[in-house]
């Protein structure tokens, strides 16, 4: 709104982008709603919006049963992503030999499409947990590493003199100045790496599973059951949604810090 | 400590310190003795001197500038003065102990880029030395608030760097490097990025902070005026090899005023300084 009071032409029709997002929205769930009803498209490749909420509530026990499972393979590899990931990155980051010998490793391993190796995780591990698990920590580990490392390394080396000026110990150099200068570069680390270890998870349970909402989407689909296929990528949605969500909070919280990084500190 | 120095210190040129016998000076906590400094750098195979016998003897408390063309090494000599760098050869002093590595209680640094940590208010950024040494809380907070006023920054403690001007992280900066209270307070440059109002104004605040606590003060420019309206002494530096090519005891009275940059003792003093750097940074 206040945009809108200073923006200098008047005469322009001025709509929050904010606004705009919600009316797109709402057009995409009305066309949803009405091309298929019009008979535009056939109601196989795309139910309308009714007939899938229907869908979804109808069988929301199972959904929900099912998202659970997808839910707690999705934590388990967050921590084992993220964590290992920011963790190594850190490390590396900030000693060269290790950066060295991980940077052309890691970097080759991100640009092999890694569900290539789902078979073999399900070969190691089973259909069970296990494998999903495996697969997306992977998946998402790389991303987080890479980013982390290459976070560290544009951390301005004067926060390190000065602390080294104030005898700081090496242990306090870390945890009291690397880590937190790290803060911006984990975030958007997580971001792509959190992303991509849903999608990891999702996909694996489409490919080989017995059970997540991966798996119930590929259940439905080969039953043709068009209404329930798109209820589950409802689902699928609205948990990257969540998770987008959470990210943004945990942004919101350290705004004060990373406004300061982007604003350049030092210079003035 | 490499080079053996038989006519240790009788480098200042007269002066007011030589009205006191330099071996007492020297075990004093604001003292500061350079000894025979050397600094070579080895950058892939090609050796390159930047600093040259470099002798140093600062009474305590006195106001010390070094000048010098870009590129003498003067910067590099404060960071040696700080224990941030170990020099080729010969050693510094402060307060009678070498430097052999930072030490916060005998000497605060300040950075021409204010350095502070982005992810901390002005309070905590000053605290910050204070935690590295588990000082209590309570305790650490009071002498941060007592040295943020003092550097004219009450009212600002819960401010991020990134809402402070130029001159008001400078501030914090000083008041971080005197939160320990170190006898001797060393500032590489602290103004250089400041626009000249706002570097003017600090300028007498620095004076002002000095006088009132009584510090030893090292502070490296590459500003003339600067230096003749800061100092007791501008030490004048060549280019490289920096070596110390004029002394120079500078006796406008104080306290110093904005008026006095146009006196002709002023231009005097700026011309001298100008006449050595010229020469040097000409060719």
């Amino acid at each position: 709104m206040t945009l809108a009071v200073s923006t200098p032409a008047p005469r322009r029709l001025y709509v929050e982008p904010r606004t705009l997002r919600w009316i797109l929205g709402l057009i995409l769930l009305a066309l949803w709603e009405l091309l298929p009803r019009a008979g535009f498209i056939p109601s196989l490749f795309l139910p309308p919006l009714t007939e899938t909420v229907g869908a979804l509530l109808a069988n929301a026990g199972d959904y929900v049963r099912h998202l659970l499972i997808s839910l707690r393979a999705i934590g388990i590899s967050m921590l084992f992503a993220c964590g290992l990931g920011i963790g190594v990155g850190l490390l590396a980051g900030s000693i060269a030999p290790l950066r060295r010998v991980m940077l052309p490793l890691a970097s080759g391993l991100y640009a092999v499409p890694l569900v290539i190796l789902y078979p073999l995780f399900t070969a190691w591990f089973g259909i069970g947990p296990e494998s999903k698990i495996a697969f997306a920590s992977i998946y998402g580990l790389l991303p987080c590493f890479l980013g982390t490392m290459a976070g560290v390394q544009t951390i301005d080396r004067q926060y390190l003199v000065v602390a080294r000026s104030m005898r700081a110990t090496r242990w306090q150099m870390i945890s009291r100045v690397l880590l937190p200068a790290a803060i911006p570069t984990v975030l958007s680390s997580l971001r792509v790496g959190g992303a991509l270890v849903i999608v990891g998870v999702v996909v694996a349970e489409m490919l080989t599973s017995a059970e997540g909402i991966g798996y119930l989407i590929t259940r439905y689909r080969t039953m043709l059951d068009s209404p329930r296929v798109f209820a589950g990528i409802l689902v699928v949605v609205a948990l990257v949604f969540a998770f987008d969500g959470l990210v943004r909070l945990i942004e919101y919280r350290t705004r004060n810090w990373r406004l300061s990084m982007r604003s350049g500190e030092p210079r003035n | 400590m490499a080079i053996a120095s038989p006519q240790k210190s009788m480098s200042a040129n007269g002066g007011p310190s030589a009205k006191s016998p330099l071996r007492v000076v020297a075990s004093a906590p604001g003292a500061v003795q350079v000894d025979n400094l050397d600094h070579t750098y080895n950058v892939g195979g090609r050796v390159t001197k930047a600093l040259e016998q470099i002798k140093l003897d600062i009474a305590p408390g006195r106001f010390v500038v070094i000048v010098g063309p870009s590129g003498c090494g003067k910067s590099s000599l404060l960071m040696m003065m700080t224990g941030l760098v170990t020099p080729t050869a010969g050693s510094v002093y402060c307060g009678g102990l070498p430097m052999t590595a930072p030490d916060p209680d005998r000497v605060g640094v300040v950075f021409q880029e204010a350095s502070l940590y982005p992810w901390l208010t002005a309070q905590d950024n000053v605290e910050f030395p204070l935690s590295l040494r588990g000082v209590p809380k309570a305790e650490r907070a009071a002498r941060a608030r007592d040295k943020l006023a003092l550097v004219g920054l009450k009212g600002f403690e819960d401010r991020y760097p990134h809402e402070l001007s130029g001159g008001m992280k400078q501030r914090v900066s000083i008041a971080r490097g005197l939160v320990q209270n170190p006898p001797i307070l060393m500032l590489d440059e602290p103004f250089a990025a400041l626009d000249e109002q706002t570097r003017i104004s600090m300028g007498d605040e620095l004076l002002r902070i000095w006088e009132q606590t009584g510090k030893t003060v090292v502070f490296v420019t590459h500003s003339l005026t600067e230096a003749a309206y800061l100092a007791d002494e501008i030490i004048v530096m060549s280019a490289r090899p920096g070596r110390i090519i004029d002394r120079i005891d500078v006796d406008l009275p104080r306290p110093r005023t904005y008026a006095m940059m146009s006196t002709p003792r002023f231009a005097e003093l700026r011309e001298r300084i100008w006449n050595q750097i010229k020469t040097q940074a000409g060719s």
